[in-house]
């Protein structure tokens, strides 16, 4: 049985409690071990890579990391923001000996840095058998349009991600034609939705995020699928805004990636916590059309 | 004319300076303006991003460090990975706006800088990020009151809202964390 350390980070723990849930779920149905990081801390998230702030993020990562590193099991970060910059400092305290020292010296012992920090495709990928999966999901969203959205952070930049590709990813792709849906092509899957602007900038997001739900819904997807929850809530939690903002009634659900898995081994939209998206999809309707 | 050899000569050598720290050949350059057409910020900044790069090319390098561009960049690397020569262009742009913050020739926004300290004295008292708090905070600060507000209902219903901040235990390690930090800018 594979084990992991798991590191939920703020938005899994709050916010985002649906991908958490899911996440869980998916990793207990193929006998994954998950071990919560003991007394983990914010990643540093987006705010911080700035400035003196910049000495701040990758402190505040390899805590994380050093706590890790404590134990043998790998690293899985399902949020795309904290997974980057776990990553982001592990490549930086690998070429920088100054900022490994103070990193030691703030610790109180050498930081250990080392542990392998995975993505939950990445993951995924690695313990899941699309053959596997097929066979448990009998073809159940037979009908549905699911496309992969990637964004930014899971993707970018590949020097320090060194997974997937960064315009044209592709990882998703076999575990969700897995689930029996069908997986179109999207054109803006690696496009920005307008990133931790929303509060500050709220137009930036409301753009670029409308640009990226308005091609979705042109391309006759039923649902996008993501790794990331700031991309979720701006595609998702704001679409509201953005049809007010833009005089549209766009209605496309915006699933996690481990909800489309869950809903293709039969979990029920409640134990995926399906009712927490702010547009929710008809799953009877979409099960009912596989059947 | 001194005067204007001296602002050529300087420009040129802040050019070299933000070549060598983000290892870009800004030269190389061609101006297609692939990575404007990627990028969402664009309507926060004075200079798309090819411009931005045809800015430095000339040896404007001032208007680049105090440009709005520098300031507002969120380093998605939408533009960095579309760009046919493989300029890494945020690296670009972040290095510039990295230079214009020591040297202090310009400041974010104020709404975005707010929301950047209240993030971040957020972490610092609990470890973990409490977005309520943080969205009251801000709109309080901020002076606006009903910045979001039209998504609280929402995000009620949705229960997708803790309202006591959740807490780490080694809260002393996160303040010396956040002290060292202070202390000792600019390990790059
Ligand atoms: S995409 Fe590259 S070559 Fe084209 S304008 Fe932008 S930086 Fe220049
Ligand atoms: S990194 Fe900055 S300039 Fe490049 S696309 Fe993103 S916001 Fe625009």
């Amino acid at each position: 049985m594979s084990k992991y350390a798991y590191f939920p980070g703020c938005s899994l723990a709050s916010s985002s409690m649906e991908y958490d849930t899911s996440f869980r779920l998916v990793a207990r149905e193929f006998g994954i071990e998950l071990q919560e990081l003991d007394d983990w801390n914010c990643c540093g998230a987006s705010p911080a890579p700035h400035h003196w702030v910049e000495v701040l993020g990758v402190l505040l990562a390899a805590r994380n990391l050093h706590i890790a590193g404590a134990g043998e099991a790998p690293l899985v970060a399902p949020c795309a923001g904290c997974y980057n910059r776990l990553k982001h400092a592990q490549y930086k305290l690998e070429r920088n000996q100054e900022l490994r020292r103070q990193t030691s010296e703030v610790l109180g012992e050498e930081v250990r840095y080392q542990t392998e920090v995975l993505n939950i495709v990445k993951m995924l990928n690695r313990e899941i058998k699309p053959g596997a999966l097929a066979e448990r999901a009998r073809e159940r969203l037979a009908g549905v349009r699911l496309a992969p959205y990637y964004g930014c952070l899971l993707v970018r930049p590949a020097e320090v991600i060194g997974y997937d590709d960064p315009r044209d990813p592709k990882k998703m792709e076999p575990l969700l034609r897995a689930t029996g849906a069908e997986v179109p092509h999207f054109a803006l899957k690696s496009e920005c939705c307008g990133s931790y602007m929303g509060l500050a900038r709220k137009e930036i997001v409301l753009r670029a995020s409308h640009r990226i739900i308005e091609a979705a819904v042109a391309a006759g997807i039923d649902a996008l699928v993501t790794a990331c929850p700031l991309c979720q809530q701006n595609l998702d939690l704001r679409q509201g805004q953005i049809n007010r903002a833009f005089g549209t009634s766009f209605r496309l659900p915006v699933l996690y990636f481990s909800q489309a898995i869950g809903l293709a081994l039969g979990a029920s939209p409640e134990e995926l916590g399906i009712d927490s998206l702010a547009v929710e999809p008809d799953v009877d309707r979409w099960l009912k059309g596989a059947a | 004319m001194i005067e204007a050899a001296k602002t050529i000569r300087a420009g040129e050598e802040m050019l070299a300076e933000i070549e060598r720290r983000s290892g870009q050949d800004v030269s190389s350059c061609y101006q297609c303006g692939t990575c404007s057409s990627t990028c969402t910020a664009t309507l926060a900044f004075d200079y798309p991003p090819h411009l931005f790069m045809r800015l430095l090319q000339l040896g404007l390098v001032e208007r680049a460090l105090a440009s709005r561009t520098a300031q507002m960049c969120y380093d998605c690397m939408t533009c960095s990975s579309r760009c046919p020569v493989g300029i890494d262009v945020a690296d670009v742009i972040e290095t510039t706006k990295n230079i214009a913050d020591e040297s202090g020739r310009s400041r974010p926004p104020k709404e975005v800088a707010l929301f950047r300290r209240l993030f971040l004295r957020n972490v610092c008292r609990h470890g973990r990020l409490h977005e309520a708090g943080l969205l009251a905070w801000y709109n309080i600060k901020s002076g606006q009151f009903f910045n979001d507000l039209s998504l609280v209902p929402l995000v009620l219903r949705k229960k997708k809202v803790h309202l006591v901040p959740p807490r780490i235990r080694q809260r002393r390690e996160l303040r010396r964390i956040f002290r060292q930090a202070k202390t000792k800018p600019g390990a790059k």
